[in-house]
């Protein structure tokens, strides 16, 4: 059985770790502290079933990084999270089905777990 | 020497030429005419002729005065006549000055009218701003501060999950484990509870055209917090019949009317009555949340839509449900206004423009 590949951005580092820890058992997590290193990961790793990505990130934010990395892989599920409530920005998102759905932080791994559809392939 | 009038003098000249000619003229008479019947006719004839001659005189001297004083007077009666006309015109032209003049005034009384009628919806218009500008700082000031604490709140609960799904690998179950996780759930559910609070009350722009229905609102909330109700408490209704539809945000509308209902809830400690009345006047509708609870300090009736104001016991209010509310209404356009006695009651009066 291979796990399921799944991209985590978000420039707090503990957030990346937590994140692994907690989901490595079923996925194979990759995480990327900033935008820039996860389109890098994005062109260079295939078989990613789902993207997750904060918000708010110096640079390069969550909905522009998804913007960039839609383009190079159409068929990845995204998701964003974000400490504040629901902008335009990521209502317009959901409505062009740029991205899945929208986490509010502090998020629940669990909830995440489940919303995530990415199956476990036999090989 | 004395200056002696016209009229004296021509006596005076008549008088004595008179009395000259007739002395002189009878001594030469005498001395030429010895026949006494011809000097007698001669004497006749000269006065005849002074009589023609100064008849004469007269006519020609009265002629010309006369005519010097007729055109004298047609002359001042002209002038009378362009004064009088001069006047006449004069009073029209003050007349209308006049008139003009209390026209201005008029004016001036109405102009002065709607400028003290400005100054107070100026001064309204002030303290709304106030309100709403402080509300807007805080709005501003809370968005962040929400969005510092989600972080760490994720660090907490992502080490929970952790910790919960390692307690299960390694089978350790027992009270102690549970108590403590339970009370760190207990604790980031609180602390998210305030914070999406805060995040509601800073929330940028949504959709404020949807149509609400506030009676369908109103009985939608009362269908949410049915079981909250107390027994004791009785609702009743007086909707009016042609409420019209308004313009909004119908989730928001929601949210107002739970906080509202849920605050006249907690205002009754066991048995009481809320009133909901709905009117539908000019340019706006009405809707009146009355209950016969505990009631506002006077000190507290400004306080009540500050972020944080509450009297309640810790847990039970976060004190931000009037703050969103005022929000809300704010975005609507609308106005919030409470009327309260201690021990009587509260009424909250919102008012929605029709467009
Ligand atoms: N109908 C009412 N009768 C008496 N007091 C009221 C009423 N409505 C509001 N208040 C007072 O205003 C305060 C603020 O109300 P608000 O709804 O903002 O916060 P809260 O009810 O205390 O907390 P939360 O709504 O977050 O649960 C209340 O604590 C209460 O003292
Ligand atoms: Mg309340």
């Amino acid at each position: 059985m291979i796990k399921p590949k799944i991209l985590y951005v978000d420039d707090e580092p503990l957030n990346l770790m937590l994140f692994r820890a907690n989901l490595s058992k079923k996925y194979e997590i990759l995480t990327a502290e900033s935008g820039i290193t996860g389109l890098e990961i994005i062109r260079n790793t295939c078989d990613i079933c789902a993207v997750i990505s904060d918000m708010r990130m110096p640079y390069m934010d969550g909905i522009e990084f998804i913007k960039a990395s839609a383009r190079i892989k159409p068929n990845i599920s995204y998701y964003i999270l974000s400490g504040f409530d629901i902008s335009d920005e990521i209502q317009e998102a959901l409505d062009s089905m740029l991205i899945r759905k929208y986490f509010r932080k502090p998020f629940n791994l669990k909830e995440i777990d489940k919303e995530i559809d990415c199956p476990e392939q036999s090989n | 020497m004395p200056k002696f009038k016209f009229e004296y003098k021509i006596t005076l000249a008549y008088l004595l030429i008179g009395s000259l000619w007739i002395i002189f003229s009878d001594k030469f008479l005498i001395t030429i005419i010895d026949d006494i019947d011809f000097l007698t006719d001669v004497q006749t004839y000269k006065g005849w002729f002074y009589v023609l001659i100064t008849a004469l005189l007269f006519f020609l001297f009265l002629k010309r005065h006369l005519k010097d004083l007729r055109t004298t007077k047609k002359e001042l009666e002209n002038h009378k006549n362009n004064l009088q006309n001069l006047v006449l015109e004069k009073t029209k032209d003050l007349d209308a000055a006049f008139e003009q003049l209390e026209k201005k005034n008029k004016e001036i009384n109405l102009k002065n009218q709607e400028l003290e009628k400005t100054l107070t919806e100026l001064k309204e218009a002030e303290s709304h701003l106030l309100q709403a500008e402080k509300m807007a700082s805080i709005g501003i000031l809370t968005a962040g501060i929400a969005h510092e604490i989600n972080n760490p709140l994720n660090y907490i609960l992502g080490g929970l999950t952790g910790l919960q799904q390692y307690f299960e690998e390694e089978k350790i179950e027992n009270e102690k484990v549970t108590l403590f996780t339970g009370s760190i759930e207990t604790g980031i559910e609180r602390v998210n509870a305030i914070v999406s609070g805060l995040n509601k009350l800073s929330r940028n722009k949504e959709a404020f055209d949807e149509e609400c229905d506030v009676h369908d609102i109103i009985d939608n909330c009362l269908n949410i917090i049915g079981n909250r109700l107390k027994n004791g408490i009785s609702v009743s209704r007086h909707f009016a019949k042609d409420l019209p539809v308004v313009k909004g945000n119908v989730g928001q509308l929601h949210q107002v009317f739970l906080n509202i209902l849920v605050n006249a809830s907690q205002a009754i400690p066991d048995k009481g009555k809320i009133e909901i009345t709905t009117k539908n006047e000019k340019d706006a509708i009405f809707i009146e949340v009355k209950d016969n609870g505990c009631g506002i300090e006077q000190g507290d009736l400004k306080k009540v839509t500050d972020p944080f104001f509450t009297t309640k016991e810790p847990g039970e209010g976060t004190g931000l449900g009037l703050a969103i509310t005022y929000n809300i209404i704010e975005e609507h356009k609308g106005r919030l206004e409470f009327e309260s006695e201690v021990d009587k009651g509260t009424t909250v009066r919102i008012e929605l423009p029709k467009s």
